[in-house]
């Protein structure tokens, strides 16, 4: 049986609770002891408290269509990772649920409202904040400046925000005055998360927060951002470092070619054979 | 010692220019000392008195504040807006003649028809100098004009941002610059169609204008002072709005990074409202001032200016605020201070040669690389 039959049929010989995957529970816990493993085309762990949940969205640049049909849902304070090879519109999931993309079918619900179509500065203020994958700070402002802009449809500054950032990441505190485009690059990723989290969001989405970092680093940062998850924030995140990513999310989706192809629980997915040959270098 | 010396010769060996214009930048500095003292070898010094030299320098600054602060508007449209901007001149021609308009109609009200006073015009018997406006004289109405000249400016700016460059918002640089060309000449020929197209005389002369400062053995005019005040005054509100203002950061964060800016939250359109207000009110205000200065107005001296001012904003490193001002001096002593070799016909010129070798040698500017901030 090739892979390509076995991601079409959605039968995995690896896995024994094959049946039931046919039919999602939708008590079950992402990350259960016991999770079971299901494809695209045939059914998603339905959350009924999911926050974020995208049906059938088709969506891409202008009348380049990336996307087709990709459903994904985050629950509430889940930890969601999207993995897939280059190419595969990982960035573009993203940039689809903030208002980047042009929106060309389906529906992106945030917390029961739809927010397809609205603009990224109403999308700030449903409760989601993003992290791009470059750029992702302005470099002529000073840390405390970047975070201040993060809060920028407040009326005034939140203080006790700044100083929560501050101290989730230390070192910002200390950089306060610095400009962000003379940090090094693990300190310029806080900043962008930092500012990300200024107005304290439900959903952050981050594009490929290891990209760029020194290996070393790379791990810190990904226990930076268990952190935020286990205060509650969800969190849908796009990695290059699928390995690394699928071992610390609760979930999550492979996408290939704009469709996604499988969703389980991050180990599930790393345990999958046929997942683990084609996206995950064997 | 020898690894100084390799390096040296290194340096000189990836730019040459650089030699070139520190051995021609020495030549002058030698003849200018040679002048001052008045020894004179060859083709090198002669005489200058050392008051001409300084009342160069003064004037040189002077003008150099008018042509920074002419020059910001430009540098923040082209980093917030993303284009060069050719109808700046032209905000400065407008801001000078409803700004002197203003000042006409409170220093001679009753006495010379309103419609001659708004239009800064020659009227039957009324000159302009009769009306007698004057820092000394009628300081009020000169620093209402001030006022109005911003004010107004800062509207037109406004309103040409609506007509013709936020339909463009999303074009690329180009495009809205041939739109901004366009813009200045409607603008300029609306100027000559409602002032008249002659050049006139503006400011009255005053017995004592100048005030002497004892200790420093110079006398300034009362003049040169008032834009030396408002100039910086104007600078440093700008300063203080850039750095201690969520709206300043707000603009500074644009400059640096439209994309991010949008997603996170930044509105753009009032960042770009205020980026005209503020960049067109400082071109009108130097436009007044600068007529202040020479004491002649004319439909299209902004737009003869706005050679000056682009060279000022390149050399200060383009988008850069304080680049802008740094190059405004630049541009302003070099100006004043190449009579001192050169026919006074050709200053624009040793004006535009500094610009260019200051390129030559860095070419992002003097605070290239710094944006807004």
């Amino acid at each position: 049986m090739s892979d390509d039959e076995t991601a079409a049929t959605g039968t995995d010989p690896t896995e024994p609770d094959d049946a039931e995957s046919a039919e999602p529970d939708p008590t079950a816990a992402p990350s259960d002891g016991e999770p079971t493993a299901t494809s695209a085309g045939t059914a998603h762990t339905v959350d009924d408290d999911a926050i974020l949940r995208l049906r059938d969205v088709d969506a891409g640049y202008g009348d380049l269509q990336i996307l087709s049909d990709v459903d994904l849902d985050v629950a509430n304070g889940e930890y969601v990772t999207v993995v897939g090879p280059n190419g595969a519109g990982k960035s573009t999931v993203m940039k689809t649920v903030f208002g980047l993309t042009t929106h060309m079918g389906g529906t992106v619900e945030f917390q029961g409202e739809q927010i397809q179509g609205l603009p990224p500065e109403q999308i700030i203020r449903e409760g989601i904040g993003f992290v791009p994958q470059t750029d992702n700070v302005f470099p002529g402002l000073s840390v405390r400046e970047n975070l201040e802009m993060g809060a920028y449809i407040l009326d005034s500054v939140p203080e006790d925000q700044i100083e929560a950032i501050y101290d989730r990441f230390p070192i910002l505190r200390e950089r306060s005055d610095q400009k962000a485009g003379t940090l090094s690059g693990g300190q310029r990723q806080m900043v962008a998360m930092g500012r990300a989290l200024m107005l304290d969001p439900d959903l952050l989405l981050l594009d490929e927060p290891s990209a760029g970092l020194a290996p070393d680093l790379v791990s810190d940062m990904f226990d930076r951002i268990d952190r935020i998850n286990e205060s509650g924030t969800a969190i849908l995140m796009v990695e290059q470092n699928a390995k690394e990513a699928l071992r610390r999310c609760d979930r999550g989706y492979v996408l290939v070619n704009g469709e996604n192809r499988y969703t389980d629980a991050g180990d599930v997915l790393l345990a999958d054979d046929d997942v683990r040959q084609d996206f995950l270098g064997g | 010692m020898g690894t100084t010396e390799s390096s040296l010769v290194d340096t000189v060996r990836a730019r040459p220019g650089l030699l070139l214009v520190a051995v021609l930048g020495g030549l002058l500095l030698v003849d200018l000392l040679a002048k001052l003292a008045g020894v004179s070898v060859g083709p090198i010094g002669g005489a200058l008195s050392v008051d001409r030299f300084r009342s160069n320098l003064w004037s040189g600054l002077v003008i150099g504040l008018v042509i920074g602060l002419a020059g910001i508007g430009l540098s923040l449209t082209y980093s917030i807006l993303s284009f060069a901007n050719f109808s700046h001149g032209d905000l400065v021609s407008t801001g000078a003649f409803t700004g002197w308009g203003v000042a006409f109609l409170i220093a001679g009200f009753g006495d010379v028809p309103v419609r001659t006073l708004l239009s800064v015009r020659d009227a039957g018997s009324a000159s302009p100098g009769d009306i007698g406006a004057h820092i000394l004289t009628t300081p009020g109405a000169i620093l209402v004009g001030l006022v109005a000249a911003f004010v107004v400016t800062a509207a037109v700016a406004l309103a040409l941002d609506r007509a013709f460059y936020k339909p463009m918002r999303d074009r690329d640089g180009i495009s809205i610059l041939i739109a901004s060309i366009g813009a200045a000449l409607i603008v300029r020929y609306l100027l000559q169609f409602v002032y008249g197209s002659d050049r006139r005389g503006i400011t009255a002369s005053v017995d004592a204008s100048n005030l002497v400062f004892g200790p420093l053995g110079i006398s300034i005019d009362a003049h040169e002072l008032t834009i030396v005040v408002a100039a910086l005054g104007l600078m440093l509100a700008m300063h203080f709005m850039l750095q201690r203002t969520k709206l300043g950061t707000a603009m500074r964060a644009m400059a640096d990074n439209k994309d991010l800016a949008l997603i996170t939250g930044i509105p753009a359109e009032r960042v770009v409202t205020a980026t005209w207000i503020i960049g067109g009110g400082l071109a009108g205000a130097s436009g007044y001032l600068y007529v202040l200065l020479r004491g002649t107005i004319q439909f299209d001296f902004g737009w003869l200016l706005l050679l000056l001012i682009f060279a000022a904003v390149i050399l200060g490193g383009i988008g850069s605020v304080y680049g802008a001002i740094a190059g405004g001096l630049v541009i302003g002593v070099v100006f004043t201070t190449s009579t001192i070799w050169i026919p006074s016909d050709f200053n624009q010129a040793a004006a535009f040669a500094v610009m260019i070798l200051m390129l030559l040698l860095r070419p992002e500017g003097l605070f290239g690389g710094v944006s807004t901030a």
